[in-house]
């Protein structure tokens, strides 16, 4: 885990990893959620609607930016204080996905790092792109 | 720019953060008379009314606003400096 504080970020560093969605996942994410939307949970419906496979639930792709911040930018010293998302294209469950985050502003005077996040898949398709909004612990 | 047309401006950026169009400032306004205005809600406003505003301020300078009017006279200060 890194462990970066306010002053060792500058604008433009950037962190990323890689991960695979799986079915545990999605399995996961229902129990958390309670969203038994069709359009995550059934294959067949999925189809109709003109998606390739059930979609992926678009706040489980984002909550991969929670590992983005809490574990490597900043990484220990994080205080999660926004998120926005938006999705580009659907995400299915096998997809492998690569999440950036990149210093985008810093704020001295209120100790606030303004991240900016992109998700691409394994196509280098842009599925995600979203801010997170990072305060610092002591 | 004016004092006015500062003002006038932060009243829309905190129209924008609070998602609350009835806010009208005066000099006087502080957190006791905006009730969401809390310690997460103060960042929010201090980032954006530096990205608004175009200018950076240091931790003492935000640190020690009372009231509106004082932010007001800061981004004045400033500005003039500039």
């Amino acid at each position: 885990m890194n462990n970066y504080s306010f002053e060792q970020l500058s604008v433009g560093q950037s962190e990323s990893f890689e991960v695979t969605v799986t079915s545990e996942m999605m399995d996961c994410f229902l129990k958390i959620s309670g969203d038994t939307n069709p359009l995550h949970n059934d294959e067949e419906f999925a189809i109709e609607q003109g998606y390739e496979h059930k979609v992926v639930y678009g706040l489980l792709t984002t909550s991969f930016i929670s590992k983005l911040v809490g574990v490597l930018l900043p990484g220990e010293k994080c205080l999660l204080q926004g998120v926005e998302a938006k999705y580009l294209k659907p995400v299915y469950v096998g997809d492998t996905l690569t999440v950036t985050g990149t210093i985008d502003e810093l704020h001295e005077s209120v100790k606030r790092a303004s991240i900016k996040v992109i998700i691409s898949n394994q196509n280098d398709k842009k599925v995600l792109k979203g801010k997170a909004e990072v305060g610092f612990l002591k | 720019m004016t004092r006015e047309e500062v003002m006038k401006t932060l009243n829309e950026i905190f129209c924008n953060v609070f998602d609350d169009d009835s806010i009208v400032l005066t000099d006087e306004t502080n957190a006791n008379d905006i009730e969401d205005w809390d310690s997460l809600e103060q960042i929010n406003l201090i980032v954006a009314i530096e990205n608004e505003f175009g200018m950076m301020f240091d931790m003492a300078e935000v640190s020690d606003l009372a009231n509106v009017g004082e932010m007001a006279d800061l981004i004045m200060s400033k500005s003039e400096n500039e």
